[in-house]
């Protein structure tokens, strides 16, 4: 069975896309109620330049998670948007001067990803943010070679993660100035990334 | 807001146009937001970039010329260049021996310059290495050095990186040398009045007729304390004295001090500031080096003034003594 190729990556980009600007104004509500309400947007404007680039993607996989993280950034220059970046760039230093990467492989990019925005963003684990997520995803997929099962795996992991940190006050970013209000409250980034994977896994 | 321009979303560009038109000898704009040297990079020299936001000539862009910097990404007023340009800016200066980012420590800045040279590694095979400019002592405790702002410190950074990159220096000795440089500089800021950031339309803060704030950031960020305006004697004492508790000079030691305008502070009150810096660094017997008085490093209209103290050794005595030419500041 094939790898991770650039096909794939041009496979999944109109997924998350579509996936980003259906959640858009779940995301904004969300995220208003923490602060300025502009993540839906953030997400939506994002992913939609990545699929407008997957045509032109080169095959080097790095290549294209780099043209992927370029393309993000370049419309969202939010910290959201550079951390997004900061991900598919990890996964492209892992992946460069290979046109296939085993899918045994995956949760060593889903680990460097959280490792990489975990650097740039200063946050930790129990933060209550998408970190959280990534490193629940890592863990669970550890070991598996099957997309479909790694897909199952990380859908439950990371709906298992969103409701358990749900009850907990977030520790980062703007949110954490709403810590109190936080509590009860599922986080907009950490939501975000479960309606992206539902993208993903949905046929 | 009063200010001389045609339409706040074209305030940076037409500055960029007019520093360029002014000075091609020095400047070339290969791209909208990079301004590198008329002369593109020199073969096998270690490329020196800055960047960030606009509205503090002659920082960054304004010192991009010889023995100083090589090309510098410019953002919106008081914001941050995108990472692109960032990368764009450090292609247009890599020389074949690699690039230093010099720059302030400001968070949007940092992650994206991160970014930039991650970007050009992977695509270009260009190595990079990072210095961070956090000289402004009123930024944080010393404690947190690391957290501190980039300010006028940035300075003497670029004069002495770019003096020792000129001699074609590898890159991690240009490294050392930059980050000796910005670990030599402490720098003090305060404020009489603000500034207004063309798109925003109105002043960054706002302060009454009789007042000043000791120890204000370039973009108005908040200070130690603000109170009635003192005489230009007692603010100075308390610049140096905050600027020497945190980096002790004694007799014998020699260091550079830079008084700078953050705009529309007048250089007749800097130098009413000099004459007192200058006395009381020869009490305590220091031997003041090319003292610089001026506007170096501004904040647009801001009035007030910031000092900052550059100890040096003898390696950065002779780089800051080197020859250096730019559009504001030529030395040798």
């Amino acid at each position: 069975m094939t790898g991770i190729t650039t096909a794939s990556l041009q496979a999944a980009a109109p997924r998350l896309a579509a996936a980003a600007k259906a959640a858009e104004g779940e995301l904004n509500t969300l995220d208003g109620q923490l602060g300025d309400g502009d993540l839906g947007i953030t997400v939506a404007t994002g992913w939609q330049e990545v699929a407008g680039e997957a045509a032109t993607m080169p095959d080097d996989v790095g290549m294209a998670f780099l043209a992927a993280a370029k393309a993000f950034q370049r419309v969202s220059s939010s910290s959201y948007g550079t951390l997004t970046a900061t991900a598919l760039m990890a996964a492209a230093k892992r992946t460069k001067g290979r046109t296939e990467v085993p899918w045994s492989e995956a949760p060593g990019l889903v680990a460097a990803a959280r490792d990489a925005m975990m650097e740039r963003g200063k946050g930790a684990l129990g933060d209550k943010s998408v970190l959280d997520i990534l490193d629940a995803v890592a863990k669970a997929i550890e070991g598996m070679d099957e997309p479909a099962a790694m897909l199952a795996a990380a859908t439950a992991a990371t709906d298992a993660t969103l409701a358990g940190f749900r009850d907990r006050p977030n520790r980062l970013g703007r949110a954490r100035m709403f810590a109190e209000k936080s509590v009860g409250m599922d986080d907009p980034g950490m939501r975000a990334f479960q309606r992206l994977l539902a993208g993903l896994a949905a046929t | 807001m009063k200010k001389i321009l045609n339409d706040p979303a074209s305030y940076v560009d037409e500055m960029l146009d007019g520093l360029v038109a002014a000075h091609p000898e020095v400047y070339a704009r290969p791209m909208p937001r990079v301004i590198a040297r008329a002369g593109g990079a020199t073969p096998g020299k270690v490329g020196i970039v800055t960047g960030g936001g606009s509205g503090h000539l002659p920082v960054f862009t304004g010192y991009v010329g010889k023995g100083l910097l090589d090309a510098s990404a410019i953002g919106n007023v008081f914001a941050s260049p995108s990472a692109e340009q960032m990368a764009d800016s450090m292609r247009l200066a890599h020389g074949g021996a690699g690039v230093l980012r010099l720059y302030g420590n400001y968070g949007g800045d940092v992650m994206n310059f991160d970014m930039a040279g991650e970007t050009v590694e992977l695509e270009d095979d260009i190595r990079s290495t990072t210095v961070l400019l956090a000289d402004d002592v009123a930024s944080a405790p010393p404690a947190e050095a690391a957290k501190r702002r980039g300010v006028a410190g940035m300075v003497y950074a670029f004069k002495i990186a770019g003096a020792r990159a000129e001699e074609m220096a590898d890159l991690d000795a240009v490294t050392a040398t930059a980050q000796k440089a910005a670990d030599a500089c402490r720098s003090i800021g305060m404020a009489l009045t603000p500034c207004t950031v063309p798109q925003a339309g109105k002043p960054t803060f706002e302060i009454g007729e009789d007042e000043m704030e000791m120890g204000m950031g370039i973009h108005g960020e908040p200070g130690i304390w603000r109170d009635k305006l003192r005489p230009a004697d007692a603010i100075t004492d308390e610049m140096l004295d905050r600027l020497l508790a945190d980096m002790p000079l004694k007799k014998g030691d020699r260091a550079s001090i830079l008084v700078n305008s953050l705009g529309a502070t007048p250089p007749e009150e800097l130098y009413i500031m000099y004459r007192r810096a200058r006395a009381r660094l020869a009490d305590l017997g220091v031997e003041i080096v090319m003292p610089l008085v001026g506007r170096y490093a501004t904040s647009m209209e801001m009035t007030g003034a910031t000092v900052t103290l550059c100890k040096l050794d003898s390696e950065l005595e002779r780089l800051l003594k080197a020859p250096c030419h730019c559009a504001f500041w030529t030395v040798g």
